[in-house]
């Protein structure tokens, strides 16, 4: 390899970079991708806006108002109004959860006699439903075990003892970040390197490449290694992002995650590269890298789902894209720990440099010293 | 409406039918993109692998197991220890432990507290959240324990929570902004990139009208786009009810469109090549399909975003558009939204023609 | 044995030869040089000799033999390729400096002294020493093309390709580009192939190649070239028959005629070729308009327009008049403001002072010119068409812009879809025709309105020799039968002959104004236009 060669490429594109002011997307996309998504997606519910009619105005029933209105998940308020009304002001969207209580609670209750309790969620948006189902169930009943024990002692009752492991308060940032950074690295430097061959494909600078003495490899090194040196700055934002920012924290080996990172960022500017490579026009690269990049990205990032709870296609499309790699180790260096104790870690940590190597390889491959 | 409007609007339309890459993005977008985000983005738990560590008898525990059914659970697999239990979940294979110690059914049986340990990998908050609650109502059933009330829930609009119908219709509305804004901006982009710009301006026509003519035929390319991703996916595919007015989800629909052309617009102006276009597009629709309440309600959003959020036009669009869905709410009722959009929309079409304006 | 020798070269894309069998020999020190229509396989078997397309055949260089891309691998430090296309090979945002450091270290150059003072020569020789940090992107056409040539110079090629090197560019800068090219030709031994739309040029060069469809159908020396089309070259002279074509002074025919004979050039070529293979070139034939506008008396006045783009004074203070049913060409270097100028004119950019009146109107505001457009056609410099519109869509929509009424418009484009010759291809997208078409059919929709003045932004550039032969046919045509104005610029200064008056620019002023003969007078020396240009830019500067 001549270094001297490929050191005034690198230094051109580096130039370039500048220069087109390209650089600005560097940095500001990663960043705005996590900030936007980090405080954009909250899976758990609060605040729901909670309607209690309570028809029975009695000690009982105030119990259970006040378990409403003192839990951060909802935001209640007790009103005499119908029920059409309520239903009505749901239909506008300006209430989440209906809650009736009925007219003779207090005297049921003590007379051991059950009663209903009506329940009405907004489940426009499903997921929401579901999760607010489950909180408004788990209100009602506590209380009601809270009743019944005070009217007298229950038999062979099952409490549930659950330890959250790894993110004990149950926090959508710590749940979340991780796997957005796993999006964020895959993405980020795709869309970059797939415009850094076509670019000079569609201006007619490639024949610079063409008609030189330069080899294949010495190229893509010069164009890979200046945009491999700018994202690796993007490792350290965003982890600072991450545990400043959103307060997640990090319990595993910085080194792992620095590394891993470095990794990962060349699998995805290979993946840039190889789109780059294929492509004849920018506007195309860049559209081809999207929908490669980042419906993947998403859904096996385990932000939305995690990958044991895959089957079948998506299953196999997960262990195809390397995101999955990534963020495992991801998790791990952040909430987990584990680091290289554990062998899964190992293993993936092994398949990365591999998935590198291949994708390098087929770019190098791919990429034609002539014209098409 | 005069025959230079027709010629522009006509010209546009077909160069739109003979650019088989916009064609394509266009149909890609409006159909499997919007098909990927129904079938793929579940959040609701589904698969949950689920292992346990039973040291009793097997008798309860086998009973409460038997309760964790597909399609929300995998069958439960059994670890012979504690400590494998949990390699499997640091290893993420395993999402909810669930661990039967030797006190527990004697508790149970005894008619004392019996507890069962759940280690939950809350890494994946939500499932693991959602799982908790799945047992709890399953234990509940077997304490034998006779509470004085019971819960009759009802979901409005949507009774099975079916998910792919909402995801689907969230990334058709997301989809519309996108693309809106995309066509429109190439639209006038690409006279700039192929040099026709100045042969435009040079045309004994207001530029007002072609402008119009312009963005308006992009709508036209969007609403056909709509009537297509709502017949094959939303209705077809995912079977999304339709509880108010289908016509003025297409009314709100086409000012919402016509409003966010404005944004392309603004676009147009300020990019000089189709490249500059995706850049800018993508980095000024993201904060506002995310200040929208696509993904999150308003009200659940930070402080800070909320106040953000009443400036984004998609927020009233998305709105609207649940609620003629799936909350079926009266064109009365529909007014904050149709104002929403209509205050805004014209607002930032306002602006967008000025500056594009401003090029003639 | 030849220092270069190409056998039988064949270079297909998908299922089109675009260049088939060519085969030719060069010696150490010779400029070959490669003429024919665009399209005809020029530029395809360039690309094989430098090694950066796959072709079928072999080509052999010093001895060493290739038949692939990558055989020739081990050649391309010997080997400099200037593709065609002004600026193609040049980065924007770089400066000239660093355009020079680039291209020597990717070429492995050992930056010792005798680098630096090899390439303080070739910035002299471009004339860039002055720009060295400057832009690429911010230099004019003709500059672009000079850096573009020292960057392929810069590692003492020895067998340098150059495709069209000077297409866009001045009739200065060309000679300076020449003269490098020379110049280094006969001190390092280089062999250069080189090819030009300028038939001038090509007279220099030792040897030519002309090209046709995909063939070489002759090479030889110039003068043998020359001396092979004799019989069929007559003074200008009627003639009936359909095959003969006659064009500046000169009448081609393949019968005899009862004219004398004349001395032929080298555009003689591509018309003998072409009534050869039977091609019928049309004998263009333009009627009189339909509407009877009055052509004014003076159709346009610009009294000191001036234009400044941030401390660059691109027009200063430029002052002319467009009479009834003249056709004026606009000449200068490039950047010299000509384009800006016409821009000017029609209101592209805002006038940063001076007057100017179209029509007898003083123009102020957008507002005046709002009127005057249905009695302005342009065609801009790169025949500003929509791709994605047949021929025949695009006039139809230029009609509705104009508001013609759609039965006139109808019989006016079939009219001039015979008239200038290209009723064949009404239903063809621009981008599948040839470059000539595409300026004809740009010219019939600027004058779809019948416009009274005609404002045509270097509408010859790149469109081979028949092509521009009868696109002036057509301008005369125009002006004859239609009688109105015409304002040209073009970078071909045989050109300036065919206008009643030249306006000469540079540097943004106007030096000279009159008519060809009076500046023929005033230069007696000076055997065609393309001299006096030249005296006039070295003289006052």
């Amino acid at each position: 390899m001549k270094l001297g060669v490929v050191k005034a490429y690198m230094l051109k594109e580096l130039t370039e970079l500048l220069r087109t002011r390209l650089i600005v997307m560097v940095y500001l996309m990663p960043s705005m991708i996590l900030i936007l998504f980090g405080y954009g997606i909250r899976m758990d519910v609060s605040h729901a806006r909670t309607l209690i009619i309570d028809n029975d105005q009695s000690k009982y029933s105030r119990a259970l108002t006040s378990k409403f209105e003192h839990s951060r998940y909802f935001d209640a308020t007790v009103t005499q109004m119908s029920e059409k009304e309520a239903l009505h002001r749901i239909k506008q969207a300006t209430t989440d959860i209906i809650v009736i209580i009925p007219s003779s609670f207090q005297k049921r209750l003590l007379h051991g006699q059950k009663s209903e309790i009506g329940v009405f969620v907004d489940a426009a948006f499903p997921t929401r439903a579901t999760t607010m189902e489950s909180y408004v169930q788990g209100v009602i009943l506590n209380a009601a075990q809270e009743a019944t024990q005070n009217l007298g002692t229950p038999k062979g009752l099952i409490i549930i003892n659950n330890r959250n492991l790894f993110n004990q308060a149950m926090r959508d940032e710590d749940a979340i970040v991780p796997g957005l950074i796993g999006l964020v690295l895959l993405v980020a430097p795709a869309i970059l390197a797939a415009l850094l061959i076509v670019k000079e494909k569609e201006n007619g600078t490639i024949f610079n490449f063409y008609a030189s003495a330069l080899s294949k490899r010495e190229f893509l090194a010069a164009k890979l290694i200046p945009v491999f040196l700018l994202h690796s700055v993007n490792i350290f934002i965003l982890f600072l992002m991450a545990t400043k920012l959103f307060d997640v924290p990090f319990r595993g080996s910085f080194t792992l995650y620095w590394l891993t990172s470095e990794l990962y960022i060349l699998i995805s500017l290979s993946i840039g590269m190889l789109i780059s490579v294929v492509t004849k026009r920018q506007i195309v690269a860049v559209v081809l890298t999207v929908i490669i990049t980042i419906i993947p990205g998403f859904l096996y990032s385990g932000i939305l789902m995690p990958i044991s709870s895959m089957v079948g296609e998506s299953y196999i499309e997960a262990h195809m894209f390397p995101v999955m790699y990534y963020t495992h180790i991801l998790y791990d260096t952040f909430l987990i720990g584990e680091g290289l104790a554990s062998a899964k870690t190992q293993l993936y940590l092994l398949i990365l440099v591999f998935y590198a190597l291949g994708m390098l390889s087929l770019g190098t491959l791919f990429l034609k010293k002539e014209l098409k | 409406m005069n025959r230079v409007f027709w010629a522009i609007l006509g010209k546009e339309l077909l160069a739109f039918l003979r650019s088989a890459g916009l064609v394509a993005m266009v149909l890609y977008s409006f159909t499997i993109d919007i098909y990927i985000a129904g079938e793929g983005i579940q959040i609701k738990p589904r698969n949950v692998h689920i292992g346990y560590v039973d040291e009793t008898g097997g008798g309860i525990s086998q009973k409460i197991l038997t309760h964790l059914h597909t399609p929300e659970f995998l069958p439960p697999k059994r670890y012979r220890s504690q400590k494998e239990l949990s390699r499997s979940i640091f290893n993420k294979e395993t999402l909810v432990g669930l661990v039967f110690d030797r006190e527990f059914e004697k508790d149970f049986r005894q008619g004392k507290k019996a507890q069962l340990n759940v280690l939950l990998d809350a890494t994946a908050a939500s499932q693991s959240f959602t799982t908790l609650g799945y047992l709890q109502n399953i234990v509940l059933d077997f304490s034998e324990l006779d509470l004085p009330v019971a819960i009759k829930t009802h979901k409005l609009f949507n009774e099975n929570a079916d998910n792919k119908s909402f995801m689907a219709l969230t990334e058709l509305l997301s989809v519309i902004t996108l693309l809106i804004v995309i066509l429109t901006a190439v639209v006038f982009v690409k006279e700039k990139e192929e040099g026709t710009w100045e042969i435009m301006l040079l045309m004994p026509v207001d530029p007002r009208l072609i402008i119009l003519a312009k963005s308006l035929s992009q709508v036209f390319i969007v609403m056909a786009g709509v009537v297509l991703a709502l017949g094959f996916v939303v209705f077809g595919a995912f079977h999304a009810p339709m509880n108010g007015s289908f016509w003025a989800f297409m009314l709100l629909t086409f000012l919402y469109s016509f409003s966010s052309a404005g944004i392309g617009l603004f676009v147009a102006a300020v990019s000089n090549s189709v490249l500059q276009v995706a850049q800018f597009s993508i980095i000024i629709m993201m904060p506002l399909i995310f200040l929208s309440g696509a993904w999150t309600p308003v009200y659940a959003m930070h402080p800070v975003l909320q106040v953000l959020s009443f400036f984004s036009p998609l927020r009233y669009y998305i709105e609207g558009s649940e609620s003629i869905f799936y909350r079926g709410t009266e064109w009365i009722d529909l007014w904050p939204y149709f104002s929403g959009v209509m205050l805004l929309g014209a607002l930032l079409y306002w602006y967008g023609f000025r500056k594009i304006g401003k090029l003639f | 044995m030849a220092d270069l020798e190409v056998h039988n070269v064949t270079v297909s894309y998908k299922k089109k030869v675009a260049i088939k069998d060519a085969s030719l020999k060069a010696n150490a020190g010779e400029i070959i040089g490669l003429i024919g229509a665009d399209g005809s396989g020029k530029s395809s078997l360039m690309h094989a000799i430098a090694g950066v397309t796959r072709f079928e055949g072999e080509v052999c260089y010093g001895g060493v033999s290739y038949r692939s891309p990558k055989e020739a691998e081990q050649l391309k430090s010997d080997i400099g390729l200037m593709p065609q296309g002004i600026g193609l090979v040049l980065y924007d945002t770089l400066t000239v400096a660093e355009h020079l450091d680039f291209f020597a270290d990717i070429r492995n150059i050992q930056k010792n002294e005798a680098f630096k003072t090899y390439r303080q020569k070739l910035l002299h020789m471009a004339g860039l020493t002055e720009f060295t940090n400057r832009q690429a992107g911010k230099l004019s056409g003709g500059m672009m093309q000079k850096l573009s040539l020292i960057c392929a110079l810069l590692h003492r090629p020895k067998l340098l390709i150059l495709d069209e090197p000077t297409t866009g560019v001045d009739p200065l800068s060309r000679m300076e580009l020449w003269e490098i090219l020379d110049g280094i030709c006969k001190s390092e031994g280089t062999i250069a192939l080189v090819s030009t739309a300028y038939m001038q040029e090509a007279a220099k060069m030792a040897r030519v190649l002309l090209f046709d469809e995909g063939e070489i159908i002759a090479s030889d020396t110039v003068k043998a070239l020359i001396d092979s089309v004799g019989n069929y070259t007559y003074e200008q002279t009627a003639c009936e028959n359909e095959r003969c074509f006659s064009f500046d002074e000169h009448t081609y025919s393949l019968e005899p005629l009862h004219a004398p004979h004349t001395e032929p050039t080298l555009e003689a070529l591509f018309f003998v070729n072409a009534l050869q293979k039977g091609q019928t070139l049309p004998h263009i034939e333009i009627e009189a308009r339909e509407s009877q506008d009055e052509v004014p008396q003076v159709v346009m006045e610009a009294k000191g327009l001036t234009k400044i783009f941030g401390d660059f004074v691109a027009n200063d203070h430029v002052s002319m008049n467009l009479h009834g049913g003249e056709i004026v060409g606009l000449l200068g270097a490039n950047g010299a403001g000509k384009t800006t100028f016409i821009k000017m004119l029609l209101g592209l950019y805002p006038i940063d002072e001076g007057e100017l009146y179209l029509l007898g109107q003083q123009i102020r505001s957008g507002k005046d010119r709002q009127k005057l457009k249905s009695k302005i056609g342009y065609v801009s410099q790169h025949f500003a068409l929509y791709k994605d519109m047949t021929v025949r869509e695009n006039l139809l929509y230029f009609a509705n812009m104009h508001r013609i009424a759609v039965t006139t418009a109808l019989s006016r484009i079939n009219r001039y879809a015979k008239e200038l010759g290209f009723e064949d291809y009404m239903d063809y997208f621009p981008h599948e025709l040839p470059l000539g078409i595409n300026q004809r059919f740009s010219v019939a929709a600027a004058m779809l309105h019948e416009p009274v003045v005609l404002f045509l932004d270097e509408p010859t550039s790149g469109v081979d020799t028949i092509a521009r032969a009868q696109f002036w046919q057509i301008l005369q045509g125009i002006k004859k039968k239609w009688g109105i104005s015409i304002l040209i610029t073009t970078h071909y200064m045989s050109e300036a002959e065919y206008c009643d008056r030249v306006v000469l620019m540079k540097e943004g002023r106007k030096i000279a104004d009159d008519s060809v003969k009076v500046l023929h007078a005033a230069h007696p020396d000076a055997k065609n236009f393309e001299e006096i240009f030249l005296e006039y830019y070295r003289s006052k500067r």
